[in-house]
């Protein structure tokens, strides 16, 4: 969630060094947050042992530790991530293309807009449980259907961001675009799109947080792969601490992928922030 | 079997609304969502405005907001029934925890895209951190907040349902689950539509107050 | 998918054409998938016991198992062809078979048949002092889900111990959750049924007061694997050798239960450690489906507002099951 520094993108199109950069991320993340963190892991720690919680299901923080390692290494919990991140890839990237193009249109075209938004605002409150059972007559139980059901829900945040984008366009810049007597879809190439972007990054900021959450909802409800039926599975087998392996091991991932399109972001759109 | 004919359903809803049986399930629905999105969207903005202008804010809670975000609610379920129980706080809180990453993130992005002239301009009006905070920083990043607002109006509506479907006794979620169970599709869909009226009512009604504060986005 | 299936198919026989193998057994390429989908609860042992003894591969069948948590997919999944067979309890088939469905039993899953057989029961807390259906009157007891076998038998028994069903709320607990909410008094009874009833009666704090399935309706057939009636007119040869291989599935796992091989098989599709299944108690599976006793469940539904009016069982239950 860092902003880059101003100095660091005067050149966006030269990567800097890893050292460089390395650094500067060393720098702008605080110890005290990974601190906050370990603080509460330990409280976790102390309630099981203590049992605060009067429970099995609530195992201490060094037993799922334990299952962590024992999931790594049996190759269990990286093959069945890399499952769960491919359906959420391509739910993703397939949310976010529609999303955007749907945005775009909704944005530049009044009827459009007339027509269409009504059906996306329609839509938009089914959740995923309410929405599989009557998908599945049409997709099957398998992988087409999880990564429809992501789409759809990376779908709506991106579709509302970039029509925001697109609607919140500097006025200045669309009459400059008119007075040089741009064509319409270079007005959308050079000036909408560009000046949209940091609306629509959000937008796809807020999808690449829900598209793993719901590739999970999905396998849990629809069963059968990936972490989110291995939780549940975790859960019915009386392995709790394996289950809580698992969603480490999804919240590190989140994590590490939010890093990675944050990094992205700043190397991509330098003038956020400023 | 599993999809009814348009009329079939349209029968069985307006046995629905005629009846009154609708009213008991929304209205809990309505309640749930109200305080979940509120809670959320004051934790929300309040942390997003923090974490915006405070660097220090920003280091110490940004791991645990990106480390929190991805988990799923049902995965957290288990560890809030033994917490909060089965009831009430614990549907309020998932849907708070879901909902309240849009309206962080958004705001955030909108302190942090304010331009500097209007922040140095504060500066050199002597105004204090308050005074800075709600009449400069506030309405600049508004729409972002307003957008991320927005966002988490679906999913807050898709939460309190997931929240009734795994925790509830009552609810739009809790009905839509039992008569799937039961196989009862022409009623599913009467209450999934009755579901989608409701969230497209509730993004009428943002979108009339949005306009209202916020009159100066182009549309 | 159907294309995946294909493409399974066909890279089997590749593989087969490659290993060149042949004999008794029919190579890969032979084999027709069936997929099945299951619930990953003990009751499907039969199925597994008999894959991993090669009953089915035996009768030229590889059966593709596809397991779902709390087999609400199941039921659509059979109706949209994802798959062929489901196993799924009795009062969800008859629900089914109501609305107009294309439901049929196929083949036997799980019955009480005796009374030690009936491993399930009401759990209260030892200290609350409650006995019966009518001491449940006004309080809460929490089932795995609602509108199934297992909430229905919980009603019948409160009923037949002298409670009003009516007048006792539901909620729905995961099965691995009702120990802990049982204790922190969320609710005030649990249907529980393996392994989590063992584990919990293991326990000072709590005891059983009542097995529903044997008390209410002793031979109650609880789950069966069930299809349609169109996978069953077209494929009935099909739909015969699958459950002549799960029969002798049957008779292997009544007479290995608690031998460590069985414990294998079941900790391998239900991931719970073997230590622990080793103290479940485990009743031996029919070989038969039993409709008088689902005629009679049906009439439970009734009375229970369950079913609006009565169904038709003979024409449900496919000759093979019989």
């Amino acid at each position: 969630m860092q902003a880059p520094a101003p100095s660091a993108e005067l050149a966006p199109q030269v990567m800097p060094a890893a050292g460089g950069r390395l650094g500067r991320w060393r720098k702008s993340h605080s110890l005290s947050g990974v601190a906050l963190v370990l603080a509460l892991l330990g409280l976790w720690e102390i309630s099981a042992r203590l049992g605060w919680a009067d429970s099995s299901n609530w195992p201490p923080v060094t037993a799922v530790l334990a299952a962590l390692a024992e999931g790594i290494a049996s190759g269990e919990l990286p093959r069945l991530l890399a499952s769960t991140l491919m359906r959420a890839a391509a739910g993703y990237l397939i949310g976010c293309g529609c999303g955007v193009a749907a945005g775009l249109l909704l944005g530049t075209s009044r009827w459009a807009y007339y027509i269409l938004k009504p059906l996306i605002e329609v839509f938009r409150p089914i959740p995923a449980p309410a929405i599989v059972p009557p998908l599945i007559l049409f997709l099957g139980v398998d992988n087409v259907l999880k990564i429809f059901v992501v789409a759809l829900a990376c779908f709506f945040p991106v579709v509302l961001n970039t029509l925001a984008g697109v609607v919140g366009v500097d006025e200045v810049l669309l009459q400059t675009g008119r007075t040089f007597r741009a064509k319409r879809w270079r007005v959308l190439r050079d000036i909408i799109l560009p000046a949209s972007l940091p609306m629509i990054a959000a937008g796809m900021r807020t999808a690449t947080g829900i598209a793993l959450v719901v590739t999970v909802i999905a396998e849990m409800v629809a069963g059968s792969a990936g972490l989110g039926y291995y939780i549940v599975q975790m859960q019915y087998a009386l392995r709790p601490e394996a289950m809580y392996a698992a969603v480490i091991c999804l919240a590190a991932t989140g994590y590490l992928v939010n890093r990675a399109v944050v990094m992205l972001e700043a190397w991509w759109i330098p003038w956020l922030g400023k | 079997m599993l999809l009814p004919p348009p009329s079939a359903v349209a029968a069985e809803l307006r046995e629905l609304v005629v009846g009154g049986e609708v009213l008991n399930p929304l209205s809990h629905t309505v309640y749930l969502f109200l305080v979940g999105y509120g809670v959320a969207s004051v934790l929300g903005i309040g942390l997003g405005l923090w974490m915006g202008c405070s660097a220090f804010a920003d280091g110490l809670l940004e791991p645990l907001v990106e480390l929190l975000r991805p988990i799923p609610k049902s995965a957290l379920v288990p560890a809030l029934f033994l917490f909060l129980g089965i009831g009430m706080a614990t549907m309020v809180t998932i849907v708070a925890f879901a909902a309240v990453f849009p309206i962080l993130i958004n705001t955030y992005q909108g302190v942090r895209g304010i331009d500097p002239v209007l922040l140095e301009t504060a500066r050199t009006f002597r105004c204090s951190r308050w005074r800075t905070v709600r009449s400069v920083i506030l309405p600049a990043a508004m729409p972002a907040i307003l957008t991320g607002m927005k966002v988490s109006l679906s999913l807050g509506i898709v939460l309190a349902i997931l929240a009734e479907m795994l925790a509830g006794l009552n609810g739009l979620g809790f009905v839509i689950l039992d008569s799937q169970r039961a196989f009862q599709t022409r009623q599913m869909y009467a209450w999934i539509v009755i579901l989608a009226v409701f969230g497209a009512a509730l993004s009428l009604l943002f979108d009339k107050v949005e306009q209202r504060a916020v009159p100066w986005r182009g549309q | 998918m159907k294309s995946l299936r294909y493409f399974r198919l066909a890279f089997g026989m590749l593989a087969a054409l490659a290993a060149g193998s042949l004999g008794a057994v029919p190579s890969r390429a032979e084999l027709t998938t069936l997929r099945v989908s299951i619930i990953p609860i003990n009751d499907v042992t039969p199925l597994f016991s008999a894959i991993k003894q090669g009953y089915f591969a035996e009768e030229g069948i590889a059966i593709d198992t596809s397991p779902s948590a709390g087999g609400a997919t199941g039921i659509p999944g059979l109706v949209a062809g994802s798959f062929d067979i489901v196993y799924g309890n009795v009062v969800s088939m008859l629900l089914a078979a109501q609305q107009g469905i294309d439901i049929r039993v196929v083949a036997p899953g799980t019955k009480i048949a005796t009374v030690e057989n009936d491993t399930s029961a009401i759990v209260v807390r030892a200290d609350s002092g409650i006995k019966s259906g009518k001491d449940l009157e006004g309080k809460t007891v929490g089932v795995n889900t609602r509108n199934n076998v297992i909430w229905l038998y919980a009603r019948a028994w409160i009923k037949a111990t002298g409670g009003d069903p009516d007048k006792v709320t539901y909620k729905e607990i995961p099965h691995p959750q009702m120990e802990d909410a049982l204790r922190q008094k969320q609710i005030d009874a649990g249907y529980m049924v393996i392994p989590y009833v063992a584990l919990a009666t293991a326990k000072p704090d709590f005891k059983e007061i009542g097995h529903p399935y044997s008390e209410v309706q002793l031979g109650v057939d609880v789950g069966q694997y069930l299809t349609t009636s169109k996978f069953l007119a077209e494929k009935p040869e099909l739909a015969t050798k699958f459950v002549r291989a799960l029969r002798r599935g049957i008779e292997w796992y009544n007479a290995n239960r608690g031998k460590p091989e069985l414990l294998e098989i079941v900790s391998g599709f239900t991931r719970i450690k073997v230590d622990l299944l080793k103290q479940i108690e485990m009743a031996p599976s029919p070989l038969a489906v039993d409709p008088p006793q689902i005629e009679k469940t049906m009439q439970l539904m009734i009375e229970h507002k369950l079913l609006r009016s009565p169904v038709e069982i003979k024409p449900l239950i496919a000759q093979q099951a019989l």
